[in-house]
């Protein structure tokens, strides 16, 4: 019988960035995926938001990873009536010209290839991985989980078991950790995949997403808060096109969903203006999937309150039912709790106790993670039912901005100020590290290059058009930067820690001055036509340059 | 081998995939959630009770799973490599 120290189940976005840690501790780790190739079951409209990889586990701030887009904000189109094109748009949360586009609100990935990714960088670490390998139970000893059983009646033995299967959670259930999701908490998402000319793209959407919501009598998506609308993310050349549905809805049904998204689908790419006008000649369909994902979990207290480990099991990501019940966003929550659950293995191995009262930590720390409990808990998506209840065009209007517009800083400040007032107590070169990761980034996006089996070669290039002073000012900067933070590394740690607790007046603070940020983001969008020039100069100066010169510093000469 | 079909385009299924989904025919009350939710078109109901059609085009996403009140649906997963795939996820 094979044995482990720690076997994780599920290569999706959480399992390899558990495996990677575990792997770096020196555990014997290995992870198993059910797909012949990882990441071909994992299917998503996926939009990775700025937090999740500001406080990503450092290899993928600090790496390369294969990302479709840099994404600069978001346009919400409210559909009061479509036949006369009665639409009110909210686009006000965006990142204003010059930092956009290189300084992002999220990156658009595909799943596959970010997947594998990670998965070589856990291999890289000395993780294993075998795939086409289903898990089809645990194995008990003594009333503690001791490992797996494979489809194949193969017996894996570990010390810890993380399961990082997904939302349906099945290997959580028959380990007696959690229950089935009522369908209610469950929604199933219609996605289309369509290919279109990059520079079409670029000019049509740009750096945008754009959400469609309309009341329900309109027929163009589900219904207000029982799902999402219409959600469209620009990928390098192609288009997610995403609508989801609850499973029950509030009246009880388990509504016709195949009958449904049909008639939502037909509806929206037929009257919606500029789906119809502008998106829907230039593009070809490539794709049609679907999905289901823990939608609504984290609003439900008895289910947020499940358990996430027992004896010698973990749970992470949508297998702890993590999903958001805001933006939809799970791939931060998984890498979070990947990563916390590999410091709680690792810790619980070095003291030889893998009891449930020892892992009891785990679930105190996901309890303490100020990003996933903000974003399990917030309400806006589920309470847009309540505008369509009350017909409120103003409560709608108010769901939205709070949500997806620039109101969400009224809720997401002190989550965001507490965690970056944690990663500052624990490194403050951080900063320098997440100014980097965007250029870095943006860089990577221009040239497609990324560090993987699927990445491409970088084009050759005229170095003698090298922006030679510019590169010099920037790593200059960010050196002096680096340079002043750890020599006050010590007081601004302290100096972190102090405030941390200041940050729950963050929320209300920015409440009171949400008007003056509007009205600075207002003003900041009008002068565009100034700072744009900026900001061209800025992406001429990121395609021009040595990638040197956006790398992380412990990467020099070597 | 892989499977695919016109109308689902940039998805595969690799044979093989077996019975992962089953209807036990004697919790069945024959109220036809599975068929509502499936847009695989895995599901009919015959007799006042839900079959497994076919599993041809199913992508594995447990709704069925989930809307079953009766406790009539089983699911797991398909054997490892089997099932559905795709590059565009």
């Amino acid at each position: 019988m094979l044995d482990y120290d720690v076997v994780i189940v599920g290569a999706g976005f959480g399992g390899p960035v558990a495996a990677k840690k575990c792997a770096e501790a020196g555990l014997r780790t290995l992870m198993l995926e059910r797909s012949q190739r990882v990441g071909e079951k994992v299917i998503s409209g996926l939009t990775i938001p700025f937090y999740g990889f500001l406080f990503a586990p450092a290899f993928i701030r600090d790496g390369n990873p294969p990302i479709e887009r840099p994404v600069d904000g978001i346009i919400n189109y409210i559909i009061k009536d479509v036949e006369s094109g009665d639409i009110d748009v909210d686009e006000s949360l965006r990142v204003p010209k010059p930092f956009s586009p290189v300084i992002a609100f999220g990156y658009n990935a595909y799943c596959q290839p970010f997947c594998q990714w990670e998965a070589e960088k856990a291999l890289e670490a000395g993780a294993e991985l075998r795939t086409s390998i289903t898990v089809v139970d645990v194995l008990r000893e003594n009333g503690r989980i001791a490992g797996v059983r494979t489809d194949s009646g193969e017996d894996i033995r570990a010390r810890i078991v993380i399961d990082a299967e997904g939302s349906q959670g099945l290997l959580a259930i028959k380990a007696g950790v959690r229950e089935k999701y009522p369908p209610e908490a469950i929604s199933l998402a219609d996605i289309y995949d369509y290919e279109i000319d990059k520079d079409e793209l670029d000019m049509l959407m740009g750096h945008t997403l754009r959400f469609c919501w309309g009341w329900d009598e309109q027929k163009l998506a589900p219904p207000l808060g029982q799902g999402n609308g219409l959600m469209v993310w620009p990928y390098r050349g192609s288009i997610h096109f995403m609508q989801d549905q609850c499973l029950r809805l509030a009246s009880g049904d388990v509504p016709n969903l195949k009958k449904l998204f049909r008639e939502y689908h037909d509806n929206i790419t037929t009257k919606l203006p500029w789906w119809r006008d502008e998106i829907a000649p230039r593009i070809k369909l490539r794709a049609r999937m679907w999905e289901s994902f823990e939608i609504y979990v984290g609003l439900d207290r008895e289910l947020r309150e499940m358990p996430n480990h027992t004896d010698g099991m973990i749970l992470i990501g949508d297998a702890a039912g993590l999903e958001s019940t805001e933006l939809c966003d799970g791939v931060p929550a998984a890498w979070f709790s990947a990563d916390i659950a590999a410091d709680v293995a690792i810790e619980a191995l070095r003291a030889g106790d893998t009891s449930r009262e020892f892992l009891a930590r785990y679930d105190e720390r996901i309890r303490d993670h100020p990003i996933i409990q903000w974003s399990i808990t917030a309400s806006n998506r589920f309470n847009l039912r309540f505008a369509q209840e009350h017909h409120d065009l103003e409560e709608f209007k108010r769901y939205v901005h709070d949500g997806w517009g620039l109101g969400g800083f009224s809720h997401v400040s002190t989550p965001l100020v507490q965690s970056i007032l944690r990663a500052l107590a624990e490194d403050p070169t951080i900063i320098t590290a997440w100014i980097r990761m965007f250029f870095r980034y943006y860089f990577n996006w221009i040239y497609e290059r990324y560090d993987y089996s699927g990445g491409k070669e970088l084009p050759a290039r005229d170095t003698a058009a090298r922006p030679r002073a510019a590169q010099t000012v920037f790593r200059g900067a960010l050196g002096a930067a680096d340079t002043m933070l750890r020599a006050f590394s010590p007081a601004l740690k302290g100096a972190a820690s102090l405030a941390e607790p200041l940050s729950r007046f963050a929320n209300p603070a920015m409440q009171a001055m949400l008007p003056l940020l509007e009205a600075a983001v207002r003003g900041m969008v009008k002068m565009e036509r100034f700072t744009g020039l900026v900001s061209d100069k800025i992406v001429d100066f990121v395609r021009r340059a040595d990638p040197a010169t956006f790398d992380p510093p412990r990467r020099k000469g070597s | 081998m892989a499977q695919t079909y016109e109308e689902l385009p940039g998805v595969e299924w690799v044979e093989g995939a077996g019975d992962f989904v089953q209807v036990i025919a004697e919790n069945c009350d024959g109220c036809a959630n599975c068929v509502r939710v499936c847009l695989g078109d895995c599901f009919e109901i015959t007799d006042r009770k839900a079959r497994v059609k076919s599993l041809e085009k199913c992508m594995e996403c447990a709704s069925c799973w989930y809307v079953c009140a009766a406790g009539a649906i089983s699911f797991s997963w398909p054997p490892g490599g089997k099932g559905f795939r795709t590059d565009w996820g």
